[in-house]
């Protein structure tokens, strides 16, 4: 059983990546061909070695450290206080009254518009870019949690305070447990938009990191530069959400 | 002292959900003694779940009272279990886990609530099935967990909705069995929701007939019977042959369609 699975695994694999590889030799193709400008699409080829030797210089690991760092720190702030404003809105009604209009207001808000914004108020370092990366991951996770903590099945409530649990040990007994689901579906959400929030302020503001890194090959006549950052960012942002799933898969096999 | 004593004094129940008022229960009154098996029977939607959740405090009276041990109840308590129709068990928490949750929240040490959930876990004959998760279950699977789940934290009043409901009759049969023993064994006091009144007046000392929506008390049926018979020997009784007859006809007169003046 577990070798057909793997040879499936293969199978669907291979099929998947199909139109990637096609698309991946009609790039080299054209490029090593002439028909664009070097400057607009350098060959893939050129593009890989950049990458190794931008990798072998530790230049993509640690502008891939900074853009990581922000991203992930801003993500799990913007976690912890998404998902308690979420539950609180669901179970307490004077918070819903006061947090539900802010979340309906500014989830839509497209949250990279205000990149100027904080660079008013908050100036260009790591600080400016964690703060808009919590706050713009907070929306999302804001969102589900309230949505899934608002559906708990009230017979589930009822279980755990017939067997004795207080109302305040509710919240980890039931309410998050049940609403955890809901919770990771943001996070899902939530990911991806840390890491273009991170890499687009990199880009305006600079300041190292991978978005930096990019604009710099820009500045420089360096197309190569720009697309082995490109690069990087696509592993990094797949590496992630890899992860996450397989962390979905591990804790949430009860759903 | 006296424990497990159940008195109910015209109770009502509306239901408002702000467009509408629906009455489910009304001037409903009934004392239940401590120690007692009573089934309560009655056509659908008439108010037995209703019942139920007032009881284990789930819900708030429109009106009138019920009291345990003779105080006002104040919200659920551990005093009494309640087996939801619907389940209710947690699906996060494997079969072992949904088992020992009462005894966590009681602080039993750890092997004590393993050994005290498998005892109801083998005695549900889920054995085998202990870190399944509830989405892996069967309905008739999951409603023997949360029998399991009520029994293990021993509450002193059982309030079973509709239990049985998802078995097969040999299934159905056994634990029929089993829950007289715990009965006996425990003395607890059990009221007992069914739609079969075969099984309701088999099991309990009264049966409860309630009346359609708004439900309240029709009649109350006693049997009391010699339970040092086994069971083929009870069913085929005249005595349990008259009783079950005359829930049914009771009952018949509920569910037929109202005659038109
Ligand atoms: N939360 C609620 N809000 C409004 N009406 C309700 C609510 N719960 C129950 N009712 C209504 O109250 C009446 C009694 O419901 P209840 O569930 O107690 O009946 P039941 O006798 O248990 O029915 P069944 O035999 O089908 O389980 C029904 O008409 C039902 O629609
Ligand atoms: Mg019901």
């Amino acid at each position: 059983m577990d070798v057909t699975y793997a040879r499936d695994d293969v199978v669907t694999f291979t099929k998947s990546i199909y139109s990637l590889i096609i698309f991946l030799v009609l790039w080299e193709a054209v490029a090593q061909m002439g028909l664009v400008y070097y400057y607009y699409l350098p060959p893939l080829s050129d593009v890989l070695a950049r990458f190794v030797e931008l990798t072998l210089s530790g230049e993509i690991p640690y502008h891939s450290y900074l853009t990581l760092r922000r991203a992930l720190v801003g993500l799990v702030i913007g976690t912890v206080f998404g998902i308690l404003v979420g539950i609180l809105i669901a179970r307490n009604a004077v918070a819903e009254w006061f947090f539900d209009p802010i979340i309906k207001i500014g989830y839509p808000i497209p949250i990279i518009a205000l990149v100027p914004v904080f660079m008013l108020w908050f100036g260009i370092g790591d600080q400016s870019k964690i703060i808009m990366v919590a706050i713009g991951t907070f929306w999302p996770i804001a969102v589900n949690a309230r949505n899934s903590a608002q559906r708990i099945d009230k017979n589930y409530i009822r279980s755990a305070r017939m067997m004795g649990t207080s109302d305040r040990r509710l919240l980890w007994r039931v309410v998050f447990p049940a609403a955890s689901p809901g919770i990771v579906t943001g996070l899902q959400i939530a990911l991806p938009l840390s890491l273009i929030i991170t890499f687009v302020f990199e880009m305006v503001a600079g300041g190292g990191g991978l978005g930096a890194l990019e604009i710099e090959g820009v500045r420089t006549f360096d197309p190569t530069q720009v697309y082995a950052t490109i690069i990087a960012i696509m592993l990094i942002g797949i590496a992630l959400d890899r992860a996450l799933r397989l962390l979905r898969n591990h804790y949430l096999r009860w759903v | 002292m006296s424990d497990g004593d159940i008195s109910i004094s015209n109770l009502e129940k509306v239901y408002d959900d702000g467009a509408e008022k629906t009455k489910a229960i009304e001037d409903l009154s009934f004392d239940i003694d401590s120690g007692e098996f009573v089934g309560v029977v009655g056509p659908s939607g008439c108010g037995k779940s209703s019942l139920l959740y007032l009881i284990a405090g789930f819900l708030e009276t429109t009106d009138g009272t019920i009291s345990v041990d003779g105080e006002p109840i104040d919200g659920p308590g551990t005093d009494r279990g309640v087996v939801f129709q619907d389940y209710a068990l947690f699906p996060w928490r494997t079969v072992m886990e949904n088992v020992t949750y009462g005894l966590e929240e009681q602080g039993v040490s750890k092997e004590e609530r393993r050994s005290t959930a498998q005892r109801y876990i083998d005695m549900m004959d889920l054995g085998g099935f202990e870190d399944r998760y509830p989405k892996e279950l069967s309905g008739g699977m999951k409603q023997r967990v949360a029998i399991a789940r009520t029994l293990a934290y021993d509450p002193k009043i059982l309030l079973m909705d509709e239990p049985f409901g998802a078995l097969d009759q040999p299934l159905r049969e056994s634990l029929q069995d089993q829950l007289l023993d715990i009965w006996r064994d425990l003395e607890k006091t059990v009221v007992f929701i069914t739609h079969d009144v075969e099984e309701a007046v088999y099991l309990s000392e009264r049966v409860m007939i309630m009346t359609r929506r708004p439900g309240t008390k029709k009649t109350v049926v006693p049997f009391d019977l010699d339970r040092s018979l086994d069971r083929e020997e009870i069913i085929t009784s005249d005595k349990f042959v008259t009783t079950k007859n005359s829930v049914w006809k009771s009952l018949r007169e509920e569910t037929q369609p109202e005659v038109q003046p």
